[in-house]
C-alpha cells in the first residue's frame, strides 16, 4: 500500500509539472493552430535562465524563478514577432518547419553557450525528505508541485476573468469578428505565444533544481507536452491539467507494476486507447490540420 | 519574386560553397602534409559532454607530440567530427575521414552502436580504429581485424571488480541500468560476477537514456531486500538517481559502473546524497600520483586545469589522450602512415598512457582477431565530500 | 523543353557511378536516395491526403528490421526479405489507418506518434527479437546470382531502381481516380463524403502504401549500412523525413525528391565546410531561412 501511495505522491509532483507543459502548448497549438515544436526549448530555456540567475546575476531563487519566466515571455513575444506573425496564412506545416528550425538553432545555440556539461541548480531548500507514513516527499518538490498549481490557477483566471482572456477567448472563437469588436488581433497573438512560452519557462525553472539543466532536456518535455494537449484537448486549460496529471500517475504506475523499460510506453498506449474508444478524443472535437 | 530569388540564390550559394570545399579540398604535398588523425566523437546532443571531454584529451596528446616535433617528423592534425549519437552519422563521418581526409586511422566513435556502425567501414577501406570508451563485448569479437580497444568491455570491469566483492561486504544486489548496450551488458557482466561468487540478485530496472525520474524503480529497488546496488549510466543520470534515491531513504551501497560517473561532479551536483558511494573508474585525478605512470598523469591533470577545463572532465578525457598516443606510436612503428601498416604496428604497440599500459592482445575469432588492450580498474569512494580510496584498496 | 529536361536527367542519373567516382559522393547520392523514398512515402500522406504522419520512422524501421532479421536469422535471400519488409510496414500502415479510423488532423498525428514510440520501445526492450540497443550488425549484402551487391556503384543502381518505382507508384496513383479522391478529401473532407468519396477507405489506402514505401526504404538502407539498432526510431529521421518534404515543396511529386537531395548535401556539406560546432546551428538557421522565405517549399515557388 506505501508503495502504491509513494507512486501516486511521485506522479501527482511530475503529472503538475506535465500540465505546465500543456497548457502552455494548448494555447499555442490548440489556440494559434502553430505545431510549436520549439516549445521544449522554451522549458530548456526558464532552466537555464535561472541557472544565469543564481550563478550570474546572483539573486535568490524566488527572484531567479521569476527572471526566468520573464524570459520565456520575452523571448515567446520575440520569436512570435519575428517569425510566426509573417508566416500568418501559410499553412501549419511551414510554419511547424519553422518552429523546428528554431528547436534546432535553439539547442545548439544552448550547446555553444553553456556547453554540454549538466548544470546543476542550487535552491535553497533543504534535502531531507518530508515523510507521512511510508512516503517521503523532498520539500522542494512540494513547492514545485504547490508553485505548478498556482500557476494554473493563475493561468485559469488570466484566461477567464480578465479584458485581456476575455479578447483572447474572442480572437480564438472568430478572429474577424473579434477585430470589428475592437480587439487588437495581431497583439492578441502575440500575447497568447508569450504566455505559452512563459508557461513553458516556469515548467523548466522549476524542474531545472530538481533535476539537471542540459542543452537537450527540452525534447522530451515537447514530446509529452503534446501528448497532454491532446489527451485534453486542444485549447481546452482544465482538460491539459488534468490529463498533465493522469499522464503523470499513469508513467508512474505503469513503470512501478508493469515495467520500468516500457515506462514511457505507458503514456503512449492510453492515449493511443482513448482516442481509439472516443475518437472525437476527451472533450474537443475532431479537428483538421492544413 | 525578386525577394524569392536572391533567397534562393543565398542558399544554393551557400550549398555550393559547402560543396565545392568538399571536392577541392587543399592537397597539400604528402611529404610535408601533416599526420591526419580523424576523431568521432558525439560532440551534440545528449551526451555531448562526454564527447568533449574525449575531444579535450586527444588535443593535449596531440599538442603534446607535436611539442615534440609530431611523428616521422611531421606535425599531427586531429580531424574531428561529430557523431551526433546517431549510428548512420557515426558511419557517414568515418566515410567522410577514410575517403576525403585520407585518414591512416581514426579514434571513435564513443557509444557502443556508434563504433559497430562504423566498423563495416573500416573493412570495407582497410583503415584501424582506436576504440577509446565503447564497452560491448561485440565489438571486439564480430572478427574485424580493424579494431583496437583500449578501454575495458563490461567482463573485464567485472573481473576488476572481482577481488573487492568479498571486502565490500555484499550480500544481495540490486541492478540500475541505463536502456543501452552499455547498461545491459554492465547488468550481465557483473551478474554473471555475482552468479560465480553464489551472491544472489534482486530486481534489474532500467532507464530510458533520457529519463530524469527514477522515483518508480527506486521505489521497486527498495522493497528487494538487498544491500548493494550496481548503477550504471552517464554522470546526469547518477545525480539524478542519487538525489530521489536519497529523497526516498533508500539505504546500501550504491557502486557505479563504467568509468563515466565523474565522482567530483558527483559531489558538486548530489551533495550529501552521494556520500558513501562507490565508484569504478580508469582513472584518478585525484591522486594521479597513484596512476602506473604518475608522472604523466600528474602532468595530464596539470596541463588540463591549465586549459581551464572542467576537473570532472578529467574521468573521461584521459581516454582522448591515450587513444591518440595509441595511435601516433603505430604511426612512428610503421615508420609510415598507410593505413595498412598504421594497424600491423598496432599489434606492436607497448606503451604506457595515462590508465596505464596499453597493449593488444588477440581476441576474437581466429584469423580475423581484434585487439584488446587490459586497461587498469580502480574503485573510489566519496567520503567527507571528497573523492578517497577506500579503506580496503589502500596499499 | 520538359521533355528534354527529363532525358538529360535520366542519363545523368544511370551514368551517375561513371562521373562521381568518389566513394564518398557515391555514399551521399545513395543515402539521398533512400531519404528520396522515404520523402516520396510521407509525401502521399502528407501531400496529398493532407494528414501529417509524424511516426513515419515506425515504418522505416519496422522495414529495417524486418529485412534485417529475416536475411540474418533465417538467412532469406535478400530479394525475398525486401518484398517481406514492404509487407510488414504495408501491414503496420494498414493498422494506423484502422486505429485513426475517425480521426484526423491533430488527433492522427498524435496516434501516429504515439505508434511510433510504442515501437521504437519494443525494439529497445524486446532482446530476444531484436537485440535490443546492441542492435543487429553484419546484415549481408544483397547477391544478384553470383555477384555480391556489395559495391558502391552496384547498389546505386539498386536504390536508383527503387527510387524509380516509387515515384512511379507515386505518379500512377496521384494521376488515376484515387489520386483525385485524395486531394477531394484533403481539399475539404465533408464535401468529398457528401458525393460518395469514403474518407476512411481511401486514408486506410494512403497510409498502407505510404508504410510500405517507407518499408521498402527501410530495407535498402538495412542492407547498405549493414547495421541496424533501435536508433531507426529516433524522431529526428521522421523530423528529417518531414523537412524534406515540406521544403521541397509538398502536393507535388518532385518536390520530396528536391528535397532530400537537398537535405542529405546540406548536412553533409556543413560537415565540410564548417567546424563541428556551428554544423547543427547552421543547418538550423538555414532551415529558418528557407522556410520563411519559400514558404511553400522550392518546387512549387519555382515550377509552377
Amino acid at each position: 500500500m506505501d508503495q502504491l501511495l509513494q507512486h501516486l505522491v511521485n506522479g501527482l509532483v511530475l503529472g503538475g509539472t506535465y500540465a505546465l507543459l500543456g497548457i502552455g502548448l494548448t494555447l499555442i497549438f490548440g489556440l494559434m493552430n502553430v505545431v510549436n515544436f520549439a516549445h521544449g526549448e522554451f522549458y530548456t530555456l526558464g532552466a537555464y535562465a535561472t541557472f544565469a540567475g543564481l550563478t550570474l546575476a546572483d539573486v535568490n531563487f524566488f527572484a531567479a524563478l521569476s527572471l526566468a519566466i520573464v524570459c520565456g515571455i520575452v523571448f515567446g513575444a520575440l520569436t512570435e514577432v519575428v517569425l510566426v506573425r509573417p508566416l500568418r496564412g501559410e499553412s501549419i506545416d511551414t510554419v511547424m518547419l519553422v518552429m523546428i528550425g528554431v528547436w534546432i538553432a535553439m539547442q545548439n545555440g544552448e550547446l555553444l553557450l553553456w556547453g554540454g556539461v549538466a548544470k546543476s541548480i542550487p535552491h535553497p531548500f533543504s534535502t531531507a525528505p518530508l515523510t507521512l507514513g511510508g512516503i517521503s516527499l523532498a520539500p522542494l518538490r512540494l513547492f514545485v508541485l504547490v508553485a505548478a498549481l498556482g500557476l494554473i490557477g493563475g493561468a485559469h483566471l488570466l484566461i477567464h476573468r480578465t479584458r485581456l482572456g476575455r479578447a483572447m477567448r474572442a480572437t480564438f472563437q472568430d478572429a474577424e469578428t473579434a477585430a470589428l469588436m475592437g480587439v487588437r488581433v495581431r497583439r492578441i497573438y502575440t500575447a497568447t505565444f508569450a504566455l505559452g512560452s512563459g508557461l513553458a519557462a516556469a515548467a523548466g525553472a522549476l524542474l531545472g533544481p530538481i533535476f539537471i539543466a542540459y542543452p537537450s532536456m527540452g525534447d522530451l518535455a515537447s514530446l509529452k507536452a503534446f501528448c497532454v494537449v491532446i489527451l485534453g484537448g486542444l485549447g481546452n486549460i482544465a482538460g491539459a491539467t488534468i490529463g498533465g496529471l493522469v499522464l503523470g500517475v499513469a508513467e508512474e504506475l505503469g513503470a512501478g507494476y508493469v515495467s520500468s523499460g516500457y515506462r514511457d510506453a505507458v503514456g503512449f498506449v492510453i492515449i493511443i486507447a482513448v482516442l481509439v474508444l472516443r475518437p472525437s478524443g476527451l472533450f474537443a472535437r475532431a479537428e483538421r490540420i492544413g | 519574386m525578386l525577394k524569392r530569388w536572391l533567397v534562393m540564390t543565398f542558399v544554393v550559394g551557400v550549398v555550393a560553397a559547402s560543396v565545392g570545399s568538399l571536392v577541392f579540398g587543399l592537397d597539400v604535398a604528402r611529404a610535408q602534409a601533416p599526420v591526419r588523425i580523424g576523431v568521432i566523437e558525439p560532440l551534440s546532443g545528449p551526451v555531448a559532454a562526454s564527447g568533449n571531454y574525449i575531444r579535450m584529451g586527444a588535443e593535449i596528446a596531440r599538442d603534446w607530440l607535436n611539442a615534440k616535433g609530431g611523428v616521422l617528423g611531421r606535425k599531427i592534425e586531429l580531424v574531428i567530427e561529430d557523431n551526433k549519437s546517431d549510428p548512420k552519422e557515426a558511419a557517414s563521418a568515418a566515410e567522410k575521414l577514410i575517403v576525403r581526409d585520407k585518414v591512416p586511422a581514426i579514434m571513435g566513435a564513443w557509444g557502443s552502436s556508434m563504433t559497430l556502425a562504423a566498423m563495416p567501414k573500416l573493412e570495407e577501406y582497410g583503415v584501424p580504429m582506436v576504440v577509446e570508451t565503447s564497452s560491448a563485448a561485440s565489438i571486439t569479437k564480430r572478427g574485424n581485424p580493424w579494431i583496437f580497444r583500449i578501454s575495458p568491455p563490461s567482463e573485464m570491469e567485472a573481473v576488476g571488480l572481482e577481488p573487492y566483492v568479498d571486502k565490500l561486504a555484499i550480500k544481495k544486489a540490486d541492478f540500475l541500468a541505463v536502456n543501452t548496450d552499455w547498461g545491459r551488458g554492465s547488468i550481465q557482466a557483473f551478474g554473471d560476477l555475482l552468479k560465480k561468487k553464489g551472491l544472489p540478485v534482486g530486481a534489474a530496472e532500467f532507464m530510458e537514456q533520457s529519463a530524469t525520474d527514477m522515483n518508480a524503480q527506486i521505489t521497486k529497488i527498495k522493497t528487494t531486500g538487498g544491500d548493494t546496488l550496481f548503477l550504471t549510466t552517464a554522470v546526469e543520470q547518477i545525480t539524478l538517481v542519487l538525489k530521489q534515491a536519497q529523497e526516498q531513504r533508500l539505504s546500501r551501497k550504491i557502486i557505479t559502473t563504467g568509468g563515466s560517473s565523474s565522482p567530483t561532479q558527483l559531489v558538486k551536483q548530489a551533495g550529501t546524497a552521494a556520500e558513501g558511494t562507490y565508484h569504478i573508474v580508469f582513472f584518478m585525478p585525484w591522486f594521479p600520483e597513484s596512476m602506473p605512470d604518475g608522472k604523466l598523469a600528474r602532468a595530464f591533470v596539470d596541463e588540463w586545469s591549465k586549459r581551464g577545463h572542467p576537473f570532472e572532465g578529467l574521468t573521461e578525457g584521459f581516454r582522448g589522450h591515450d587513444g591518440i598516443l595509441t595511435i601516433a606510436e603505430a604511426v612512428k612503428i610503421a615508420s609510415n602512415d598507410d593505413p595498412k601498416a598504421v594497424r600491423d604496428a598496432l599489434w606492436r604497440v607497448n606503451i604506457t598512457g595515462v590508465n596505464g599500459p596499453i597493449h593488444f592482445e588477440k581476441d576474437g575469432p581466429a584469423g580475423k582477431e581484434s585487439g584488446q588492450s587490459k586497461p587498469s580498474i580502480f574503485i573510489v569512494q566519496i567520503r567527507d565530500g571528497k573523492v578517497a580510496l577506500p579503506e580496503f584498496a589502500r596499499k | 523543353m520538359k521533355r528534354g529536361a527529363a532525358i538529360l536527367l535520366a542519363v545523368a542519373a544511370l551514368t551517375l557511378p561513371f562521373w562521381i567516382t568518389n566513394a564518398y559522393f557515391l555514399h551521399v547520392v545513395i543515402m539521398a536516395g533512400v531519404f528520396g523514398v522515404l520523402a516520396l512515402s510521407l509525401n502521399l500522406l502528407l501531400g496529398y491526403t493532407g494528414q501529417l504522419s509524424l511516426g513515419h520512422a515506425a515504418f522505416f524501421g519496422i522495414g529495417a528490421y524486418t529485412s534485417a532479421l529475416l536475411t540474418l536469422r533465417s538467412e532469406w535471400s535478400f530479394w525475398l526479405a525486401l518484398p517481406a519488409a514492404v509487407l510488414a510496414a504495408g501491414m503496420a500502415g494498414w493498422a494506423i489507418g484502422r486505429l485513426a479510423l475517425k480521426l484526423r488532423g491533430a488527433y492522427f498525428v498524435l496516434v501516429t506518434i504515439s505508434f511510433a514510440g510504442v515501437i521504437a520501445l519494443v525494439s529497445i526492450n524486446w532482446m530476444d527479437l531484436t537485440n535490443g540497443p546492441l542492435g543487429l550488425p553484419g546484415v549481408p549484402a544483397p547477391e544478384l546470382g553470383p555477384w555480391s551487391l556489395r559495391t558502391k556503384s552496384a547498389y546505386y543502381y539498386l536504390v536508383l531502381a527503387a527510387v524509380a518505382l516509387a515515384y512511379e507508384v507515386c505518379r500512377r496513383l496521384i494521376h488515376s481516380r484515387i489520386g483525385r479522391a485524395f486531394v477531394a478529401l484533403r481539399e475539404n473532407e465533408a464535401l468529398a463524403e457528401s458525393v460518395g468519396v469514403d474518407g476512411t477507405r481511401y486514408l486506410v489506402l494512403a497510409a498502407v502504401v505510404s508504410a510500405g514505401m517507407a518499408g521498402l526504404a527501410g530495407s535498402l538502407y538495412a542492407h547498405y549500412t549493414r547495421f541496424v539498432s533501435p536508433e531507426v526510431f529516433l524522431f529526428t529521421y521522421t523530423v528529417t523525413m518531414v523537412i524534406m518534404v515540406v521544403a521541397g515543396g509538398k502536393g507535388t511529386l518532385a518536390g520530396p525528391l528536391v528535397g532530400a537531395v537537398l537535405f542529405t548535401i546540406l548536412p553533409e556539406a556543413l560537415r565540410a565546410a564548417t567546424s563541428w560546432q556551428w554544423q547543427m546551428l547552421a543547418y538550423g538557421v538555414i532551415l529558418v531561412v528557407l522556410v520563411f522565405f519559400l514558404p511553400r517549399g522550392i518546387v512549387p515557388t519555382f515550377f509552377r
